[in-house]
């Protein structure tokens, strides 16, 4: 059962160190008396807006893009974050690499592959989901490995 | 890193498949080119997607069983109506069956991939206009393509005096989830019942407009739910009998306060107890939100993976669920009311539920007030904020995880909960799978969601998990309780089991179908509905 608690604490630890900002709230106030858990989840990570204009050519940046169109689960406590940020402590990296926009070690090639793809539980995306214009421009923003 | 030696790897692992061409019935290759060509014209050669990897992103990816047996054709992807009608017309002059998605995200039900193979795709997440968003009434006209977090950042930016009810999966599309029969967790929960006012394109490309939209400018389409005469509004909700373009849905205005009541339960019997003391409070306007009970594997499923609990394979046992508890200091089920409203009324209502549940259970109510203006978190589901999170329960069995949904409908009392329950639990529990349980009151009724969670990479339990789901079908009928919503792999399987007077309603429902889309275009299969053209599919790619 060792195991099972650090595996715990390795999580609370990576949830807490991922950049998202703890926020004080009345949740927070009115567990008094309760043992201390985990930091409240961040508040909603607003995306970026997706400007008006033919997808198929976008004009938008790579940054923008990945705002928008992976938001749902890549930004701060989403889904993807979530478990990216799992195994990147457990291969022994900070845990603020379940970010993707904070990797080092991605390729823009690699990007793309996992998004028209699939890996795990990211599931493949249409190409209404994302165009191949506005991949391009995410996977060349995150694509900063070699 | 090298892109080939990716593909590959992504293979071994299932991943990426490159689905080839399924035909739908009796399309010749040539004929379906001629199709493809016409609906560029129309929407423009890149938003008609026919590569095979198009075709794999449009398949189920929680699939029981091979993606190929409800493999698409392709997809095409309109921006307006005008473009629906001429796609419509296409789809009908070449014999192009289509299957219709807002947004495609319809996980644990087939994401987007359609019930019969073949069928192209018509894909409405280009669609995603906010037409209208009236706080004053508390109502929104919207496109199928809008996401539920489209419409929440745009009521945040405006800082409009708005709540949502959003879904656990809070990537899908707002009238995609309605059409679907949906829920959510606050006073508007059910969803299907937010709907007011309809525009329709029919299977000849007519277009209609529902309710008091019938009438051209109309000021009160989206207030009033009735047709002047027969309503049609719940026709087209998990249906194939035309493409919802664009709705009116209602919204909650924004509670100037919000308390929370939260309450561990200790045993799995006691849901008996808890939801006859609920459901009074629900139908007496005390309680107005649709009330979650979820069971603790909800919890857990947040914490970590099943291997960190449990590492043996077959169901968690009972012994070893009962130190779970005692060391995560959850009970069985998590009750989580909250009540919306002026703060006065609101402290009114927690005397009188405090003091309902003390008759049961001495443990004191943790009580978490939320007042306007004050911040909200990605987990405040029952404060509209939407959130995919909820899908991270997937990686509790790990692998290439997914989740089927097994969701009886129940009348809200002990009797009934606790029959099907105890059903359910025993065979869930012979076919050595763990238990995750929810219900949710949503009125006189409670959908009791069991989650069935595998790895699609492990074959055995794909197989395990389409027995179970089959042999828990059969029981639930047996016993007088259907699913309110399926996957596309047993949609024929639950439309046989509405069987009163030799299928009167099936029958009746596909005479219309074959009446309003006689080339049977629109969806065929759907809820078990099938056109005369497609007749000789019912029965065909079952899960």
């Amino acid at each position: 059962m060792r195991g099972v608690r650090t595996g715990l604490v390795a999580l609370s630890i990576a949830l807490a160190l991922t950049g998202c900002k703890v926020v004080e709230t009345d949740n927070k106030a009115q567990a008094d008396g309760a043992p201390a858990g985990p930091p409240p989840p961040p508040p909603h990570q607003m995306r970026a807006e997706m400007a008006a204009g033919d997808r198929l050519h976008t004009t938008m940046t790579g940054e923008d893009l990945f705002s928008n169109r992976c938001g749902t689960c890549h930004l701060d406590w989403g889904m993807g974050t979530n478990l990216i940020t799992k195994q990147q402590v457990a291969l022994g990296r900070p845990p603020s690499m379940g970010l993707l926009a904070n990797r080092d070690d991605l390729t823009a090639d690699y990007v793309k592959s996992v998004a028209r793809m699939g890996k795990g539980a990211m599931p493949r995306q249409t190409r209404v989901d994302v165009t191949d214009a506005e991949l391009d421009r995410i996977a060349a923003y995150l694509g900063k490995g070699k | 890193m090298d892109e080939g030696a990716n593909r590959n790897a992504f293979r071994e692992r299932g991943e990426g498949t490159d689905m080839q061409l399924t035909l739908p019935p009796r399309l010749s290759p040539q004929g379906f080119d001629a199709a493809v060509k016409a609906l560029q014209g129309v929407v423009g050669a890149g938003w008609v997607m026919t590569t095979d990897q198009d075709r794999d992103a449009y398949a189920d990816i929680y699939a029981p069983g091979p993606e190929t047996l409800w493999g698409a054709s392709g997809a095409v992807a309109p921006s307006t109506v005008e473009e629906i009608q001429a796609v419509v017309r296409i789809a009908n002059e070449h014999k192009l069956p289509l299957w219709t998605v807002a947004r495609g995200k319809n996980l644990g039900y087939g994401t987007a991939a359609p019930r019969m193979p073949g069928s192209m795709v018509l894909d409405l997440g280009r669609m995603d206009k906010i037409i209208e968003l009236d706080p004053e009434l508390g109502y929104c006209v919207i496109e199928p393509g809008v996401g539920f977090i489209d419409l929440y950042e745009r009521i945040q930016r405006e800082k409009l005096p708005l709540m949502m009810s959003v879904p656990g999966n809070g990537w899908g599309s707002v009238l995609g989830n309605a059409l679907d029969h949906g829920i959510g967790y606050t006073p508007y929960g059910v969803h299907a019942k937010n709907i007011c006012g309809m525009e329709v394109v029919l299977g000849t490309g007519d277009l209609i407009r529902t309710g008091l939209g019938a009438m051209e400018k109309n000021h009160a389409w989206h207030m009033f739910p009735f047709n002047y005469g027969p309503s049609w509004d719940q026709m087209f909700s998990q249906s194939n009998l035309g493409i919802v373009t664009k709705a009116g849905m209602w919204l909650m205005p924004e509670p100037d306060s919000s308390l929370e009541l939260n309450l561990d339960i200790p045993e799995a019997e006691d849901i008996g107890w808890v939801v006859d003391t609920l459901t009074p409070l629900k139908l007496s306007g005390i309680i107005d939100q649709s009330i979650f009970i979820p069971s603790w594997l909800g919890k857990m499923v947040i914490l970590g993976q099943r291997k960190d609990f449990w590492d043996k394979p077959g169901a968690i046992p009972d012994w070893r669920v009962a130190e779970l508890l005692k060391e995560h200091k959850l009970g069985y089920w998590k009750v989580q009311i909250r009540v919306y409203g002026d703060e006065a009324v609101n402290k009114a209502k927690a005397e009188v539920i405090k003091a309902t549940f003390k008759k049961h259970i001495a443990t004191p109510m943790e009580e978490v007030w939320w007042r306007r203006g004050d911040p909200t978190n990605v987990m405040d589901t029952t404060l509209g904020v939407p959130s995919a999170v909820p899908l991270q329960m997937g990686d509790w069995v790990g692998g290439k995880s997914a989740h089927l949904g097994f969701s009886p409908v129940v009348p809200a009392t002990s009797r009934h909960v606790l029959d099907q329950m105890k059903r359910s639990r025993k065979i869930i529990s012979d076919h050595d799978v763990d238990f995750y349980a929810s219900f949710t009151i949503g009125g006189r009724f409670a959908n009791n969601v069991n989650m069935l969670m595998y790895d699609r990479d492990n074959p055995g339990q794909v197989e395990a998990i389409k027995k179970l789901f089959n042999a828990l079908i059969a029981d639930a009928a047996a016993n007088g309780y259907a699913e309110y919503r399926t996957h596309i792999g047993w949609m024929d399987t639950i439309a046989d089991t509405f069987d009163f007077n030799d299928h009167s309603m099936r029958r009746m429902t596909e005479k219309v179908k074959d009446a309003l889309d006689p080339n049977g275009i629109l969806s065929p299969g759907k809820q078990g509905i099938w056109p005369t053209a497609y007749a000789d599919q019912r029965g065909k790619a079952l899960a």
